[in-house]
Order: structure tokens, then sequence, then C-alpha cells
């Protein structure tokens, strides 16, 4: 527990209105999206680097504990004071500072939420690609702190593809500028992309510089209905091996189909064992040239039917059901549990078998839903919480599952991050060398180990 | 505690934090605590005994403008404002209502007191309100913008019964709400005139009560149930009616929603107040049958439209009143951005929370500038008080759509 004065301390330098220590405020951030909760001391919401800097160097000083929080949408408690102090919410702290047209690339604070600052660059005919299911709640700062993937993956890439720099906050509170706003830059080691995907547990980004791209001038929604959810997971592969780049390539089974179609009506067939959500985006020429040669090439794998979005406003709702996925699965179960492991393309329709085989064995109710196009699987384990036993076989599953995706050479986690409950698998994946180099790492940035306690490498074995 | 089918809802929510964007308040504070989310686990701790509800958590409770554009977005189905509505009432148990809440639900749940203090309103207090100074503001609503009481009730101004001319199309009963009756006489004239026009006998029970929702949305549902149940039994007195007509957006919320769902958690029987909402509608709702054209002169101007929390989400009710807007000749249907958005008010909300609630408004009033209407249409004196309210100097008036259908009939 955090002593009265400390806390005081603190307050003065964000005011008192803007450090929280009421029991609700404190109860309202002890969770992310993912079950595990732990209360904080005091929440503080700072809306300036000087403040950031201010509250990082008194943290120092005292051997406080900060916890740094966007809009808690993450599923790995990694926004969570999991060694109590301080969660450092910068929800506040949300301006968009500078859009440039001319060079093509914006500058933001953190705690933009991703969709607003979408909304924002295409009023301006650019665009912001990397596309987690959660934009329209995740900030920047949360989406470069767990390097966000999502449903763009496949043409786009991830958020660490669009960073061109940061300021930053170290432990220390001093404050540093990482990379340029140029669009090539070698210059020392790419601190950048080491912060992104660090899980909060190196510094706090204070600004965010992004690359933009033009807008595409058109985009078109292709929905493909298949009998068997082999042929969907077998058109993806063949798809990529075929030289074709959708923009989005989204798989969801039955279970997903059923969960949206109730909370969305929007016509989804019942009776398909899967889809696939693909976009293709371009010209309008090129738009028009490939929706028919990707609906073909959907039929040629096994496709029972191939529906073409006819507006705009048919494909936001597609994509509006599809974001709203991970929610729509709480009307048939009350807690779901997200696997994240991501496979090579190929073994897409083996994973998939896998996951289903091993859930039924541990008698776990499963549904599949995945970023496909770059073999990003989500299977969701449906359980409840509040029941012991069943949470047991959720987890044997999931541990049966990680053990299967490392012999295929797949990942432990494509884009929601270890946090607390993969770090048990890290040495899985990651040799004692890589880790003894990681936590090396870590403790150049956090001598002291204030920042984000209890992350993955000090929880892994 | 709470209804048992309530409290099992909190953990329908996954904590995905989808509510949250789309949440005016939180859009404006950026704090958890205020948003849905934040407010249903907050309630999840209560029920399960982790947190004992505090007057903060009292105010937070009451930091929401019962919008219901989180439960309408909630993909998991978990009915916010229920629950939220629910626990209000739960919470008045430990807290009391602020006094003037008090004062203001004595006088419109009482037969006596809401005529008395509104015969005083518009003999004293009409020509006091010129006297009030310019800048001041109750609530959010500037005291220049605050409308004049009718110089009598409606429900004065007509007999029981308005028969048709010629052969009755239908027949209807016709609940004008509080603010039709002492605030905007015109919209009743309206609705009576545009029914008479299309052959319909109108009836207007004299006795009938103040709809209570503000009463029981802020938790006091002991001090509603006796206007809810009389207005049941009302409206359930008639035989024969097609219809019961609403021209306000809350009573037909109250009616049509919240009288079932408060009478089952209250453990009271439902059977006649389920007739009475599968008899409500509102009037947008029942002209949309009528083919009016004939009847319509042109209007001149832009006209644009909000919609009400209580009719579009409450009541589903979304493309009646600008059905009825397009087909005035000559008016000009411009429809704003965001014209599904909470204008702000949220009842009480406004007096609550003045600050939020004009934040609020104000993106609500550029929606409204950026279409070039000089009208604003939208069935709910709340919103239109609001919208009024904070319009400042800005030239455009804010009318509910029967008043421009029953203009385009020629004048009443």
């Amino acid at each position: 527990m955090l002593k009265a004065e400390v806390i005081q301390k603190f307050a003065s330098i964000v005011g008192k209105d803007r450090c929280k220590t009421s029991p609700e405020d404190l109860l309202t951030h002890s969770y992310d999206a993912s079950i595990a909760e732990f209360v904080p001391d005091a929440v503080l919401f700072p809306i300036s680097t000087e403040e950031v800097s201010g509250i990082m160097a008194l943290a120092s000083a005292n051997n406080v504990f900060v916890t740094p929080r966007g809009s808690a949408s993450g599923l790995g408690g990694e926004c969570l004071a999991k060694k109590g102090g301080i969660v450092l919410s910068f929800t506040q702290m949300n301006k968009i500072l500078e859009i440039n047209t001319e060079n093509r690339y914006a500058i933001v604070e953190p705690g933009i939420v991703i969709s607003d600052f979408q909304k924002a660059v295409e009023k301006v005919n650019l665009f912001y690609p990397p596309d987690p299911g959660s934009s329209t709640v995740a900030t920047i700062g949360g989406a470069v702190m767990m390097n966000a993937g999502g449903m763009r993956g496949i043409k786009y890439g991830v958020t660490r593809d669009y960073l061109l720099g940061m300021e930053i906050v170290l432990p220390s509170g001093e404050v540093m500028k990482t990379g340029t706003i140029t669009a090539k830059d070698v210059t020392g080691y790419d601190l950048t992309r080491l912060i992104c995907g660090s899980e909060g547990t190196l510094a706090l980004a204070t600004k965010i510089t992004v690359r933009l791209l033009p807008k595409p001038k058109a985009r078109r929604t292709l929905l493909a209905i298949y009998d068997d959810i082999d042929y969907a997971g077998k058109t993806v592969s063949k798809i990529v091996e075929a030289g074709i780049i959708p923009a989005t390539m989204e798989l969801m089974d039955k279970t997903v189909i059923k969960a949206v179609e109730e909370a969305f009506h929007l016509g989804l067939p019942l009776d398909a064992a899967a889809l696939l959500l693909i976009d293709v985006d371009g010209d309008a020429e090129t738009v028009e040239r490939q929706a028919p040669l990707v609906a073909d090439f959907c039929k040629g794998q096994g496709a029972r039917n191939v529906r073409t979005s006819s507006s705009e406003e048919e494909n936001v709702q597609l994509w509006t059901a599809r974001r709203a996925a991970f929610g729509c699965i709480a009307r048939l179960r009350p807690t779901c549990l997200i696997e994240d492991a991501a496979v090579p393309v190929s073994h897409l329709v083996a994973a998939i078998k896998k996951v289903k085989e091993i859930c039924e064995r541990n008698n776990v109710q499963v549904a599949v839903l995945a970023h496909a196009g770059d073999g990003n699987l989500h299977p969701l384990m449906l359980c409840d919480q509040r029941d012991k036993e069943e949470m047991a076989r959720v987890e044997k599953a999931m541990d049966e599952f990680v053990e299967y995706a490392m012999t295929i050479g797949g990942t432990l986690s494509g884009e929601h991050g270890i946090g607390i409950n993969k770090a048990k698998y890290l040495p899985q994946q990651l040799s004692p060398t890589s880790l003894r180099m990681q936590r090396a790492l870590k403790n150049v940035f956090d001598p002291q180990g204030i920042l984000n306690p209890g992350s993955f490498l000090e929880v892994c074995p | 505690m709470i209804a048992k089918e309530l409290q099992e809802e909190v953990y329908n929510c996954i904590k995905c934090g989808l509510c949250m964007n789309s949440c005016p308040i939180y859009k404006q504070l950026n704090v958890e605590s205020v948003s849905p989310r934040g407010k249903v686990q907050l309630i999840k701790k209560i029920q399960e005994g982790k947190f004992e509800a505090t007057e903060g958590f009292k105010n937070l409770l009451y930091t929401c403008l019962l919008c219901e554009t989180c439960t309408v977005n909630c993909p998991s189905g978990v009915k916010i404002d229920r629950l939220f509505k629910s626990m209000r009432s739960e919470i008045l148990k430990k807290f009391k209502l602020p006094l003037y809440k008090q004062i203001m639900f004595n006088i419109l749940s009482s037969d006596r007191l809401l005529p008395f203090c509104m015969f005083w309103g518009r003999t004293i207090g009409n020509p006091l309100m010129s006297l009030l100074p310019q800048k001041g503001k109750i609530g959010a609503i500037a005291f220049s913008k605050l409308p004049r009481l009718n110089a009598q009730p409606l429900l004065d101004q007509y007999p029981e019964t308005i028969s048709a001319a010629k052969t009755a199309r239908g027949r209807v009963l016709y609940f004008p709400g509080c603010a039709t009756n002492y605030l905007f006489e015109n919209i009743g004239r309206s609705v009576i005139k545009v029914l008479n026009r299309l052959d319909v006998e109108v009836i207007i029970p004299k006795d009938q009560k103040c709809c209570s929702l503000p009463i029981f949305l802020s938790g006091a549902r002991e001090m509603a149930i006796g206007n809810i149940k009389k207005n049941i039994a009302v409206f359930n007195s008639y035989a024969h009616v097609d219809a019961i007509i609403v021209d306000c957006a809350t009573c037909g919320a109250a009616f049509k929603e919240e009288y079932v769902h408060i009478l089952g958690e209250m453990g009271e029987d439902t059977k006649e107040a389920q007739k009475v909402k599968n008899k409500v509608m509102d009037i947008s709702q029942y002209l949309a049958k009528f083919d009016m054209k004939k009847y319509l002169h042109p209007l001149k101007g832009r006209v644009t439209y909000h919609d009400p929390c209580h009719l579009v989400r409450s009541q589903k009710i979304k493309d009646e009143p600008r059905a009825l807007l397009k087909q005035i000749p000559g008016l000009e249907f411009a429809e704003m951005a965001g014209a599904d958005v909470c204008c702000g008010g949220g009842g009480t909300f406004q007096m609550d929370h003045p600050d939020i609630s004009v934040s609020i408004t104000k993106n609500k009033i550029q929606s409204i500038k950026d279409t070039g209407a000089d009208t604003v249409a939208s069935g709910c004196p709340g919103c239109r008080l609001q919208i009024n309210g904070n319009l400042g100097n800005e030239k455009i008036k804010v009318v509910h759509p029967i008043e421009l259908l029953a203009k385009a009939m020629g004048e009443v």
C-alpha cells in the first residue's frame, strides 16, 4: 500500500482532480478485457509529457510501482497493477498534435482512440491501416505498447510497421526521442521498434509519430460461405500462395456466426460451417477486377456461395459485426478466453482441426475466429470463470494447443501479447539466451524494476 | 437487492469495452468509472459483497443520461440500462434524492399539487420570468430560453371526446403528457387537428396522470407506482380504441417499456401493463398508415431531425418521424451527422450535471448548424428544451414534427 503522503506528492503533480483514490476509481481500474484483476493504490491521469516525467522521477525516488494503461481492452492483464502501486491512465492525454499531409505522417498523444484517429486522417484522404478488432475502444498508446495487429495484417502489416518515432519517458523520468519524422532512418539502434510491443515494461510513450498511406479509393467486402471449415482454411492458404493479397481475410466458424447473427441480424447463413470475410481495396479499377477474381477463387476452393457487398454501408455493417465478435460470444457463455497463436498459413487447416480436437477431448466449448490471412488463430474458449473445474480444463486445452503450435513453427502470441497468462509458456519459444538478453534490456531501461512490475519476464519460470 | 434475472446480467459483460466509445459521457470525461463497463463492474462487486455502495458510487450511477446507447451497442446483449435503472431504485434505500427532486416528484405525482403549482406558475411565474437575468441558467438551460406555461392546460381546452366530422376512420385515446399539457400546447393542438382532419375520433381521458418516468428513472419507484397504476387503469377502461396516442417520446417509452419492467421487477402483475404496451403508439407511428398528401400545402425552409433517445432506442422508432417531414411539400429535409446521438439533456441529468450536459449539447448544435437547416424537429420535450436552451443567438426553431405537419395542413 502506498502511504498517503506519497500519494499526496503525486497529486501535487497532476492536481487533485486527476489523482484518484476513491474505491470506485480503484476498482474500475482493476480489470481489462481478460479475467485478471488487480486493484491499484492510486490512478493518475497525466495530460502532458512534463507531468509524466515528474511522476516517473518521483516514482523512481520513492520506489513506487507504475503501470501504464490505455482503454484497458487488452486480453492479458498487461495494463493492470499486478503488484499494486500506481496506474497511469493516458485516456485524457488524447490529442492529435499534427496531421502532415505533405509528408504523410501524424503525431498523436497516446490516449487517442484508434478509430477516432483513423476517422480524422481519412477526412484528409489519408489512411492509418493497423486495425485491431478493438479499434473503437483501444488507444494508440496501448496499440504501440502491445504492437497490436488486427484485420488488415495480411496486406498492411501491424502497428510496428507504421511507427516513425516517439517521445518517451524513461522510468527515471528522463525524456528522450526515438526515430524521426522521415520515411527512412537508420541512425542508431531502432529503439522505436523495440519499445513497440514491450507491453509497457521499458518506457512510456508520450508522443507517437506514425506514417500514413493515401486512403484507398475503393473497397469491396466479400462473404464466402462454406459447408466445411477445412475448405475455408484451404482457400486462405491457396490465396496467399497464388499471390493475391486481399486487405483482410477473416474466418468465423459456425458458433461465431451464430453469436454475431444473434447480436446484429445481418442475415448471415446460420447453416454454414464457416465463412470468410474478405476485403479488397485500392483503386476502383483494381477493386472491380480483384473482387470477382477472389470470389471465383473461393468458389473454386469449395465455397458454397460468395456474396459481394453492394454499398459502403453494408461493408461497414459487416465489419462492425466482426469487430464485436468477442463481445457477441458472451451471449453463449459468460467467460471467453482467447487463444492467440499464429501459425504459418500453410498449417492453418491442420491447426484449426487440432484445436477442435484438443477442446473436444478436454470437454471445452470452443469457437474459432481467425485473422486467417496471416495465420493468426483466435480460438475462443467459452466457459464460466466461476466454475473452477471447468477453468482447469480450459487451461489444460490451452497448454496442449500451445505445445502443438510450437511444433509447427508457430508463435505463442500473434498480437494479444504475453501478459500474465501466457508467461509460463515463454521458455517453450524463447531460449535461455534469448530470455537473458531480454532481461538485460529491461534492466538497462528500468534498473529499479518499477515500470509495469509483474509482467511476462518476471512471471516466466 | 435488484431483481434476480438482472443480477445475472453482470456476468454477461465480457469487459470488451465497446460501450465506452458510444457513451456520450465517457467521451467527454475519459474516466473509466463513468463508463458503462465501469458501472457494470461496480454493480457486480456490490452484488458479490466485495464493495459497499458508497456516496461516490451513487453519484456515478446518476452520472448517466440513460440514453441507452451502450445497451443497443453491447455485442453481448447486456441489459445495461435496465441494470442501472434498477440499481438507482436500490440505492435510494440507502441514500436520499436531492431536495429539488423530492419536491419536483411530489408535485408530479400528486393529484392536487400539480394543477395548483401550474396555476400559480402561469399566474405569477410567467410575468416574473422576464425579470430573470439574461445570462442566468437553470441547469443547462438559459433563463431567456425557458418556455412560458400554457395560459390554460391543454386538457381544459378540449372536451373529453372530439368526434370526427364525417364517419370516423379511427378512434384513439390521446395522452398529451405534462409537457404538452402545461408547456407546449401547440403540440397538442397540432395532434388533435391532424387527427381531426384525418377523421379520427380523439378521446382525451381527463383523469390521466403524469407518466412518472422522471420519477422512477431517478429511482423513486414507490413514489411513481400510484400514477403508473392509475394510468394503466384509465387506459384500459376504454374499449374499442385503435391506439393510445402519445406525442412525447418519454411518455411513450414509459408506457411501452418501463411500466412492464418496473411492475415486473417490483413483483407486481404485469398483465394490464402489457395490454397498454401493445396499444400505445407514437403519433408518428400512428400516422404512417395515412395518405396525407391531399391535405398538405407547401411550407418553406429546410428542416433537420434529431432522434430522441426515448424514440430511437427505447421504442426503435427512426423512420416514421422522418417520413412525416419528408412528405411535406416545399420543405427540404437535411439529415444531420449523428442524428441519433443523445442531445445531452437526459431529463434531470442537465440539472445535476450542467457542465457535462452542455459539452455534449454543443456537438449536437454544431451538427444541426452544419445542415444549414432553419428548423430542427424532434418529438421529445426534453430534447426541445435542451437544444433550444443552448442555441444561443442562432435563429433556428425547435419544433415537434407534428407541428410542421399541422402547419402544412393550414393554420390551427
